[in-house]
């Protein structure tokens, strides 16, 4: 239900935190982590998990705060790493809002595709895009102001076979 | 010498024949095929942990050599392996990964192994013990007796490991096969029970050893940022590189400095039982199976080659069993910072390797690959790849670096 914010305006925290995963997207996309990590709060805890039936158990493939994630960025550039971008295509399926809490949880589906650039042979695949991720984000936030800030984000993905994975965060 | 014409770059190394190995062995249909026959079916796996089936049982698949396989643990608590294939018409019994048989199958009842196809059952020593409408279909020329699984040599062992091996009578025990490797880490690994936490797999198109080789050569440091910086000091190069009897390597330890990875802690908290903080232990067996002790976390890794220029690598991750939910969440999160596959190292060993793999493609022009660093048989020393390709010109009677001749053990071994 849209609720009235200080400046009087009409402000729909649903929509709010549908926008917020969506811009997360595009910031993923464009490999602007420290852009992306500002709609994240100081609590913001990461994690990449799934569950793993080959030896039935739920399984955590990284797990980061924001503090670890900044620094997992920051050093990103001494690292040797597959440059191959990802291209996230998030639908946003359920949001749930708790104004009296003034927190929301959503999940939605997301699917990421891998665009070879120089993980194998760049002259044969370079311009390849694979599907590389299926999963979920189950994201949880704060709403202050006319702001949805990411309190945690689970990437919650089916793949077990990984091949080459990631340096990034999905 | 500058850069090299065609004739030049095909030329022997100016090292000895066992410092460097034809890329064929990497990439030769033919060599593959017999390396399956030779040493895979012959040689002892691991293919799981026993904590993969802690309860009467349970069950997981899994394949050797192109052969499906399935481990089962009976109401006795053994584990037993068998083809996982039906003697009637050679279904694959159990489909999944993992699983229990406790439970009834569509086809079949509890507590048995159960073919869906005509619904054969067996019980967990690999007994036929049902055959559907058996009298009228076979009346006394064949019975359940007639029928039983093919069963494996099957062994527990070196922490919990489930080791298998294909032929019936093995040259060497699982015992005597591992036990020099594994001295090092064995009062560690056998001090408590063990559990899997960490599980994924990456196919990539590289044949097995490269790998394997990677796992074996800390040379290739230099690739990672984090073992630079937490690693590169006297210690780390005065670790010493090891050679066992049937082609095992052993990799000492030092102590790591984790700390100097920006945003990554000691692990002296939650070492292994009997070990100081911080170390890093790497036993690689041979033909590709590698356990990587980091203070904390043991990895690992078990190969299965499926073509000569593709090897699937399944990558677990233990703790202790006892282990609370925060002592297993702190060694999960030291396990997967370097070694998950969005860790900071595993990537990029998976890039390196596959990356050998685009230049040995089968078809591609044969070459030398060098292993031909002497470092006193410390870190760098190339010593561990050197006695791997020993042991498998052994097994597959082919020179290494001249694979259309037949293995002639190296002259100079004392130097070795
Ligand atoms: S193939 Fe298994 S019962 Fe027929
Ligand atoms: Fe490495």
């Amino acid at each position: 239900m849209p609720r009235s914010c200080k400046w009087g305006l009409l402000v729909d925290s649903a929509a709010l935190v549908r926008d917020t995963i969506y811009r997360s997207t595009i910031l993923l996309d464009r490999q602007e982590w420290n852009d992306w990590l500002a709609h994240c709060d100081d609590n913001f805890e990461y994690a990449i998990r799934a569950w793993s039936p080959e030896i039935n158990k739920d399984v955590t493939y990284l797990a980061l705060d924001r503090n670890g994630l900044a620094t997992m960025v920051k050093l990103l550039p001494k690292h040797n790493t597959d440059h191959s971008p990802l291209t996230r295509h998030t639908s946003v399926y359920t949001v749930d809002v708790d104004e009296a809490a003034r927190s929301a949880k959503a999940i939605s589906s997301v699917v990421v595709y891998q665009t070879l650039l120089d993980g194998i042979n760049s002259h044969i695949d370079a311009g390849e895009s694979r599907l590389f991720l299926v999963g979920k984000y189950i994201d949880t936030f704060k709403l202050q102001d006319d702001q949805a800030k990411f309190l945690s984000r689970e990437v919650r993905i089916e793949n077990r076979r990984l091949d080459k994975g990631s340096h990034w965060p999905i | 010498m500058a850069a090299k014409n065609h004739r030049q770059w095909l030329a022997d190394p100016a090292l000895k024949p066992s410092e460097w190995v034809d890329s064929r062995i990497y990439s030769d249909p033919e060599i593959f095929e017999e390396e399956l026959e030779k040493i895979f079916k012959k040689s002892w796996i691991p293919v799981c942990h026993e904590s993969e089936l802690p309860n009467p049982y349970d069950f997981r698949t899994t394949s050797i050599a192109r052969e499906p396989v399935i481990v089962c643990r009976g109401p006795d608590n053994e584990v037993r392996a068998f083809f996982n294939v039906c003697p009637h018409r050679g279904m694959i019994i159990e489909r999944r990964p993992s699983g229990s048989f406790l439970e009834g199958q569509p086809s079949g009842n509890p507590k048995r192994m159960t073919c869906m196809f005509h619904a054969w059952q067996y019980d967990m020593r690999g007994n036929c013990v049902y055959i559907s409408r058996e009298k009228e279909g076979f009346q006394e020329r064949l019975c359940k007796e007639d029928v039983g699984l093919r069963r494996l040599r099957c062994e527990v062992k070196f922490g919990g490991f489930v080791w298998v091996n294909l032929e019936d009578n093995p040259q060497t025990s699982l015992e005597d096969w591992g036990a020099a490797a594994f001295t090092c880490l064995r009062k560690t690994l056998e001090a408590e029970p063990l559990e899997v936490f960490h599980y994924h797999k990456a196919i990539v198109n590289a044949n097995y050893k490269l790998w394997h080789d990677t796992n074996c050569e800390f040379y290739h440091d230099f690739m990672h940022y984090h073992n630079r910086v937490t690693g590169f000091n006297d210690a780390y190069f005065a670790r010493k590189n090891e050679a066992f009897d049937h082609g095992h390597i052993v990799v000492g330890t030092f102590e790591v400095n984790y700390e100097k990875y920006e945003g990554f802690d000691s692990r002296a908290a939650l070492s292994f039982p009997h070990l100081p903080p911080n170390q890093w232990y790497m036993i690689d067996m041979f033909p590709g199976m590698n356990f990587n002790l980091r203070g904390s976390a043991l990895r690992c890794d078990i190969v299965t080659p499926l073509a000569p220029d593709k090897v699937m690598i399944e990558f677990r991750g233990l703790g202790l069993k006892r282990d609370t939910a925060e002592e297993r969440q702190t060694r999960i999160n030291h396990h997967n910072s370097i070694w998950g596959p969005f860790g900071r190292n595993l990537h990029e060993d998976l890039i390196g390797v596959q990356g050998q793999g685009t230049t040995m493609a089968t078809g591609s022009e044969p070459r030398r690959i060098l292993h031909g660093r002497h470092e006193n048989q410390t870190i760098h020393d190339e010593n561990g790849m050197r006695h791997y390709y020993q042991e498998w010109g052994r097994w597959m009677n082919r020179s290494p670096s001249k694979p259309d001749l037949p293995y002639a053990e190296p002259v100079s071994v004392a130097a070795e």
